[in-house]
């Protein structure tokens, strides 16, 4: 039990730091209300009306979230490489290269094809 | 220092055969070039430099796995020669170098059926512009401005380079990685037709959601039969398997649930379903790549599963696999009787085909038991693979070539009387269908000969009873078509046969010579199976 | 520590995940029992990677996560191509292919 003792202790100083900083803002901050601030917050962006039962996105959201993750989720083969970098010298150097490179054209691909461009 | 430390502590740069693998690693370096085409080429001349860069790949991943099957070593003083390449991921073998091949042959007939672009008028049979709504102005917009997708090509590819690693895999993940590394491509290519995009999609979609479904199943068996051995290897699973080191349920539930993918992948019954509605939905250049390729990749990697990882519990799959195979060939050759699509019923008959594949896959006559001049059901299932993919990729390009206003005419009731119309293309297609029945002087027969006498060898007499009575039933509904081609009369205004490139002739003309040429004389072929020898372990 | 609970539980969710495919009707809720079926892989290879003391189990959960990610792309990309023909992302609706 003693092993999880740093994670306890860090979990109870994260609670603390945001109950803290919750609290003292609203007894101590400026309290002036204006219409932007009372509207629901959206990113800094102006919030749209929403249309009953959710509405449609614009297929952009899809394209960037799915490019997203596929670029993303790449990124979990370099944990292992890192891991055992030492005994893997040059050749594990080249063939992450290899495989960066890999990467970089399906990127070169989307970005030619204006898989990109927001408008 | 935590266990996984010490374990990375361990780690050793690996080696890796590049010379062994070079034909993998062209065809996937052709496919990363395609990308990168596509990205930088302008417009007007991605269509040449795709399809020519396809056809080269191809023909040079052909020269490579040659020149690699000539320098195969002897191993293990058997029949088998070869060597595990690349930490023990990879066995390039005999029966990797004969499926490469098959494949790569059957792939460049493919890519031609891809590249044929004069029966659109002068576009490729894939939809313009993927993305377009059917039935819309984008859509009408896309088909003047003469778009076209010919990412379909690095597409193709990358299915190649699975189909390629499928069967070679030498561990579990490796062979995963290849399944998902074939079927997501195609699952696109699928939904890609130019005509009927409703049904193309829906094809993708069935085909999509099945194909997840089962490579769930197949994760999830490499999770158990890796809990079991605790290895991945085949060659470990195999010691593993012989020594029954206790955990019985894990082997077995891993094997069943591996079966279920595998089987989907072959199209067996009764996880089948799929097939008719995927590959008459898909455009017919794609059916015909997928039918022929896929088929000869996914029995390759079934046969290397069953025969080197489980081949010490093969009293307990074996069993499964005989209701499997009778189902299988029940479900084809009855469901085909009833089909009004030319497409679906290729689709009922290749089920089938799949079923008298399995019969020869289960009778399991290995190399200890045979006699001089016999070949083991390795090497039979490796020959019918081969005259099964050349009747098949013949017979979709043909169905390509039979039109009418609306695109290609599959209905049958469009046939009738195809034999007036053109005596040619229905001639030829009455041949392949006798291939398919397996009618004596036509490679079908030699097929089936081969694998049923192995299978015999091997005691499965029910199993090959079976598989003679349904291969009559399957006769009678390819009769069917020929009678429907030469003895009815034209309804309406009958079919028309559309001239197709030299590119669609090849394919056809390919396809029909070897239909004929390895039903007369299947001799260089099957020595050339049987020097394929067996699988290293 | 045994790591029968773990197990069990890759059961349960491979179960749940293979009961949602075959019972749901909305293509994007069969897709995510699809991905509960894998992740079920996942936990049972990492599992069985401890019970065994070797690293298989864990580099075969980062592949299947890799695949997982793309096939999400792959099969998105259908069901959203489906969806904007028909307005409608139900299995049953599709059905122009039968028999």
């Amino acid at each position: 039990m003693e092993l999880y003792m740093p994670v306890v202790a860090l979990g109870i100083i994260a609670t603390g730091f945001a109950v803290f900083s919750i609290v003292m803002s609203a007894v101590v901050g400026p309290k002036r209300y204006n219409r932007a601030k009372l509207d629901s917050y959206e990113c800094g962006i102006e919030p749209t009306p929403q249309p009953v039962g959710g509405g449609r996105f614009p297929v952009k959201y899809y394209i960037t979230a799915m490019l997203f993750i596929v670029f993303d989720i790449e990124i979990i083969f370099l944990y292992p490489w890192a891991v055992a970098f030492d005994n893997m010298a040059v050749f594990g150097l080249v063939e992450m290269i290899l495989f960066i490179l890999t990467v970089f054209v399906a990127y070169a691909y989307v970005w030619r094809r204006g898989g990109l461009e927001w408008d | 220092m935590s266990s996984a430390a010490v374990l990375a502590a361990e780690f050793q740069a690996p080696s890796f055969e590049y010379s062994l693998l070079s034909p993998l690693l062209v065809i996937f370096g052709v496919a990363i070039t395609g990308v990168l085409v596509e990205a930088f080429a302008p417009r007007g001349s991605r269509y040449l430099l795709q399809a020519v860069l396809a056809v080269l790949g191809v023909v040079g991943a052909l020269v490579a796995t040659v020149i690699v099957g000539l320098n195969l070593v002897s191993r293990g003083g058997g029949t088998a020669h070869g060597s595990i390449a690349a930490e023990g991921a990879i066995a390039v073998d005999g029966p990797s170098i004969f499926i490469w091949g098959t494949v790569l042959v059957l792939s460049l007939v493919s890519v031609l059926l891809f590249a044929e672009r004069r029966l659109e008028g002068g576009v490729l049979s894939f939809a313009g512009q993927a993305a377009a709504l059917p039935g819309t102005e984008a859509e009408r917009e896309a088909s003047t401005r003469g778009l076209e997708h010919t990412e379909v090509f690095p597409l193709m590819m990358f299915a190649v380079g699975g189909m390629m690693l499928f069967p070679a895999s030498n561990d579990l993940l490796t062979m995963f990685v290849a399944l998902e590394v074939l079927s997501l491509p195609l699952y696109l290519l699928c939904g890609l037709a130019r005509r009927r995009r409703l049904l193309s999609q829906e094809a993708a979609l069935k085909y999509f959601m099945l194909g997840a479904f089962s490579s769930g199943f197949f994760i999830y068996g490499i999770a158990l039969v890796y809990g079991y051995a605790g290895s991945m290897n085949f060659a470990a699973i195999s010691a593993a398997v012989s020594g029954r080191a206790g955990g019985e349920g894990l082997l077995l539930g891993g094997i069943a649930l591996l079966a279920v993918g595998m089987m989907f992948k072959v199209g067996a019954a009764p996880f089948h379903a799929w097939t008719p509605d995927v590959y008459q939905g898909a455009p017919t250049a794609v059916t015909a790549f997928m039918a022929a390729c896929t088929k000869v990749a996914a029995f390759g990697a079934l046969l290397r599963l069953f025969y080197v990882a489980f081949g010490g519990a093969r009293w307990d799959w074996t069993p499964m696999v005989w209701v499997i195979a009778i189902l299988t060939m029940v479900v084809g050759s009855v469901l085909a009787l009833s089909q009004t699509d030319v497409k679906r019923m290729l689709a009922y008959s290749s089920i089938a085909h799949a079923g008298f594949l399995l019969t020869g896959f289960v009778g399991a006559q290995q190399v200890a038991d045979v006699g001089i001049g016999e070949i083991t059901s390795l090497q039979a299932v490796l020959f019918y693979l081969v005259t099964y993919g050349f009747t098949t990729v013949a017979a979709f390009a043909v169905v390509t070539v039979v039109r009418d206003a609306g695109g290609e005419a599959t209905h049958l009731s469009r046939w009738s009387g195809l034999g007036k119309e053109s005596p040619v293309v229905a001639g030829v297609f009455a041949v392949l269908l006798l291939g398919m029945a397996g009618i004596p002087l036509t490679s079908g027969f030699t097929g089936k000969w081969a694998v049923f006498t192995t299978a015999l060898a091997g005691g499965a007499w029910p199993l090959v009873v079976t598989a003679v009575l349904f291969s009559v039933v399957a006769a009678f509904f390819y009769v069917r078509v020929i009678v429907l081609m030469y003895f009815s009369d034209p309804v309406g205004e009958g079919p028309t046969v559309a001239t197709p490139s030299i590119l669609t002739t090849i394919v056809i003309a390919v396809g029909f010579a070897a239909t004929l040429a390895l039903g007369v004389v299947p001799g260089p072929v099957l020595d050339l199976a049987a020097a394929a020898g067996e699988f290293i372990r | 520590m045994s790591e029968t609970p773990f197990i069990v539980l890759s059961a349960i969710l491979f179960t749940i995940g293979c009961v949602g495919v075959l019972t749901r009707r909305n293509a994007i809720v069969v897709f995510m029992c699809v991905e509960l079926m894998l992740n079920a892989s996942n936990l049972a290879l990492i599992t069985f990677a401890r019970v065994h003391g070797n690293l298989d189990g864990q580099v075969a959960a980062f592949f299947v996560m890799v695949v997982a990610a793309a096939e999400v792309v792959v099969g998105l990309a259908i069901i959203m191509t489906i969806f904007r023909t028909r307005r409608s992302a139900s299995v049953d609706d599709a059905s122009l292919l039968k028999y």
